[in-house]
């Protein structure tokens, strides 16, 4: 691998502690057979239950607009900045264009992080991307592209929704006009489990199959949609699940989608009131 | 109307404010920005700290990791920091790879925690020659709003006083590593540096503390970095010349910072 | 590729009336071209023709380590590369967003062990594993890349042999390989329920499967759909544009019936070739 002269690079061959601790620690199949034997997740949520949300918006200063999300210890901030010109583009474009960059920071995942953009990152940019793509007016800013740059300062499961709805409030913070209110929702399957909302555990639970002897199937699920149209902006999957399952989990996914939205339209009311008190 | 006149004639509109010994955020020329601290918000990481001053906000994580220590030294452990400037804490970035000006921090905050000693490398070996911590401390800048590098030191020392690291027990013969997440041990901290930032405007004025407006109009900006009321380093990369007996004020006047931060992190440590 | 108004009007109006440009109903695909084991220094190749698309696949093996966190687990990377001549689009870095979908795409559908079980890539647990380097190559974009693609891998996948693996010495930290020399000699992957591709594409109100790039273009987006057996292994969206949930719903349901179906017919195709033939004199 070449070396990175613009950073200061530690020693070769660094390894995480974790590898070498004691494996007392229950594995992850054990985990899921005791939730599905007690019924009970581990935080004492629902299944079908979101976790409890915090939004603020107007956490970056320097931003034209921008968000910070906390789904427990899933912690996201998404600054959107003015529009700019689409650098190197000889050709003039009708539509604006967005672009977003999805970063994990170096502490954020249990394990640590490169600084530079890796596949999964690049990959959650694109799904990003296209998931506001839908709900910005782009043809209001011809030639010029919107910057949406995300940061997950520590993920505990479902950062990609989480930056996807922080993004929509930051763009709304920042005044780029919209067709709509996006939230986005993730959910994890394993066998017959739904897990709205996982934390990182429970991400990893269906990750991979978990030996049993038929009906093996896991996934991720991303669903991200416009509230008022009723529109899906976004749908993404990963794992193996048949078509029933999927459907199903559209539905739950759907109505998780919608009652979030009032959280979301509380913000930007109180950021509204709040500017309009300031100019008064 | 004060807005139109200010993007139109940033300097005058400072000179005016600055003629009336008062700065544009109501500020006197030596007051400080408040600093807030938060610790161990980020359970990923195995030490961390959140540091405001003003707006400038950054986030320190501290991930330890094992690895065999460098055959020249073979009694230390590693401390690699690195500080980022993302495009999401200012227009001014761009992404891709680290700007000069992240470059440029980076290496002084590595200069800090090499000079003040606050780590001693030699707590981080496990055993010689064979096992060593190696600390990553990443900086994350969320909102560049000047005086990144007080926010920077700040929240490094926040993030190091939370860090524990677990028992590793090393066996020679097998050549084999556990680890007990059950015991865990804080790390020393053999020093405190404190750095304060100050910009002069138009080669006469000097300010503390700036904000990146200030920064931006100023004709230079110098760093001084104490620890425990000595002098660790000081940075003062060109800009206007400055007498000697003005740095020399200037140095005692960051000397009332470290009892102001001292303080902070104790209290911020105890709830 | 540019159209006027009055052709995009002409396209859709085609796929109203189940008839599109090309004659086809909204679910038939072109017809198609596989060819594999074309580049002899390969471990597996494959060549896809799908009407205008052009698609090369060719599959090199190293031995690598595993993963720490996975050390049953051998390794597989998926590389596309865009060429400029495929299509103007492609001039400069205008092909690299697609490839790194298209690469991200099959390495999301490749993960779950139920479709590509890596464990077998695997030599020694945590010591030794073979790495697959699939390299795709794209030498012409007539639309349709997704499924092309997919079909290619699998083919390639197919038709690659592993070195097949005699001895093991293990001294102390050293690991000495014995790798048989005889071509012949030499294993075959499980591909059974390596995934297949399937773009669903909705124009006006009605979706169809492989579109050409003038149907590409006429589109506003696109819902590919990977499925490995019965299952559904991944779903990524393309393009701008939403859709409502029940249309999702109708081509997630479109794209696994004909996923299915072009999966059966790529199986009938593969078996028909006897693997390790001699043919030739030279062989």
């Amino acid at each position: 691998m070449p070396v990175d002269h613009k950073r200061i690079n530690g020693p070769e061959d660094t390894v995480p502690y974790s590898l070498y601790t004691k494996t007392n620690k229950q594995s992850l199949t054990e985990q899921y057979e005791e939730i599905r034997k007690t019924g009970q997740r581990t935080d004492s949520r629902a299944f079908s239950e979101h976790r409890k949300i915090f939004v603020r918006t107007g956490a970056v200063s320097q931003a034209k607009g921008s968000a910070y999300i906390e789904l427990d210890n899933t912690k996201v901030i998404v600054s959107v900045f003015d529009p700019r010109e689409i650098p190197n583009r000889p050709d003039y474009s009708l539509k604006g264009e967005l672009y977003c960059e999805f970063k994990f920071a170096p502490f954020s995942c249990h394990k640590r992080r490169l600084h530079v953009q890796d596949a999964e990152e690049k990959q959650h940019s694109a799904i990003m991307k296209r998931a506001l793509e839908s709900t910005v007016c782009l043809h209001e800013f011809p030639n010029f592209q919107v910057d949406v740059y995300a940061t997950v300062l520590e993920n505990d499961g479902s950062c990609l929704s989480a930056a996807i709805t922080a993004a929509g409030l930051a763009l709304a913070h920042a005044g780029v006009p919209m067709y709509d209110i996006i939230t986005s929702v993730t959910m994890g399957i394993q066998r017959d489990t739904f897990f709205v909302d996982p934390t990182v555990t429970e991400q990893n639970i269906c990750l991979y199959p978990r030996p049993s002897e038929s009906d093996t199937e896991h996934g991720i699920v991303v669903l991200s949609k416009l509230h008022t149209h009723d529109q899906v902006s976004q749908f993404y999957q990963f794992g193996n699940v048949s078509l029933d399952k999927l459907n199903e989990s559209i539905s739950i996914l759907d109505e998780t989608c919608r009652e979030l939205v009032p959280i979301v339209q509380k913000y930007l009311v109180k950021h509204v009131v709040k500017n309009l008190q300031r100019n008064t | 109307m004060s807005d139109g006149y200010k993007t139109l004639h940033p300097v005058k509109y400072y000179r005016e404010f600055l003629s009336q010994g008062i700065r544009p955020d109501g500020r006197e020329f030596n007051t400080f920005r408040p600093i807030l601290l938060n610790v161990g918000s980020i359970n990923t990481a195995d030490g961390s700290a959140i540091a405001k001053v003003g707006n400038t906000t950054v986030v320190c994580g501290i991930k330890a990791e094992l690895c065999k220590p460098k055959p020249d030294a073979p009694d230390c452990g590693f401390v690699v920091p690195n500080l980022e400037l993302p495009p999401l804490c200012s227009a001014k970035f761009r992404p891709g790879p680290p700007s000069d000006q992240a470059q440029v921090l980076t290496q002084l905050i590595a200069e800090i925690i090499t000079n003040s000693n606050c780590i001693d490398l030699r707590d981080l070996c496990i055993v010689r020659d064979k096992l060593a911590w190696c600390l990553f401390v990443d900086f994350v800048c969320l909102d560049f709003d000047g005086a990144v590098v007080d926010a920077a030191v700040v929240s490094l020392l926040g993030a190091l006083k939370t860090v524990k690291l677990p028992l590793v027990e090393y066996d020679p013969a097998l050549e084999s590593t556990q680890v007990f997440l059950e015991e865990k041990k804080p790390i020393k901290l053999h020093s405190m540096p404190v750095s304060t930032t100050f910009a002069v405007f138009e080669d006469k004025i000097i300010l503390k503390d700036p904000t990146l407006e200030e920064e931006t109009l100023c004709s230079g900006v110098f760093t001084i970095v104490l620890k425990d009321d000595e002098l660790c380093c000081v940075h003062k990369p060109g800009g206007s010349p400055l007498a000697p007996e003005e740095l020399v004020k200037c140095i005692d006047e960051s000397k009332l910072r470290t009892p102001l931060i001292s303080s902070l992190i104790a209290t911020t440590l105890k709830s | 590729m540019a159209l006027c108004d009055a052709e995009k009007t002409f396209v859709l109006h085609g796929v109203q009336d189940n008839f599109r440009i090309d004659g086809r109903e909204l679910d038939d695909y072109r017809p198609m071209e596989l060819e594999t084991d074309v580049v002899s220094h390969a471990f597996g190749s494959a060549r896809l023709r799908l009407a205008n698309t052009d698609v090369l696949v060719a599959v090199k093996i190293e031995l690598d380590v595993p993963f720490p966190e996975s050390p049953q687990n051998g390794k597989i990377e998926f590389f596309v590369d865009c060429s400029a001549n495929a299509t103007p689009e492609f001039e400069g870095r205008g092909g690299e967003d697609l490839a790194i979908a298209i690469s991200n795409t099959l390495t999301t559908a490749y993960s779950s062990s139920l479709a590509f079980d890596s464990r077998k890539l695997c030599l020694l647990n945590g010591k030794k594993c073979w790495k697959l380097y699939v390299d795709i190559l794209i030498l012409e974009c007539g639309g349709n890349l997704f499924d092309a693609v997919s079909i290619a891998v699998k083919a390639a996948l197919w038709n690659t042999r592993i070195p097949f693996v005699k001895n093991v010495n293990i001294d102390g930290n050293n690991i000495d390989l014995d790798v048989s020399d005889d071509l012949c000699l030499c294993e075959r992957l499980d591909i059974e329920n390596a995934p297949v591709m399937v773009t669903v594409c909705k124009i006006g109100d009605k979706c169809i499967v492989d579109p050409n790039a003038a149907e590409e273009h006429c589109s506003m987006g696109s819902v590919v759909v990977a499925v490995s057996g019965t299952k559904i292994s991944t779903i990524y969206q393309t393009g701008t544009g939403s859709l409502h949930p029940a249309t999702l719903t109708e081509s997630l349901q479109l794209g696994f019936r004909v996923a299915i179906r072009l999966n059966e017919a790529l199986s009938k195709v593969l078996s028909r070739i006897r693997p390790d033939e001699e043919a030739g004199f030279l062989k």
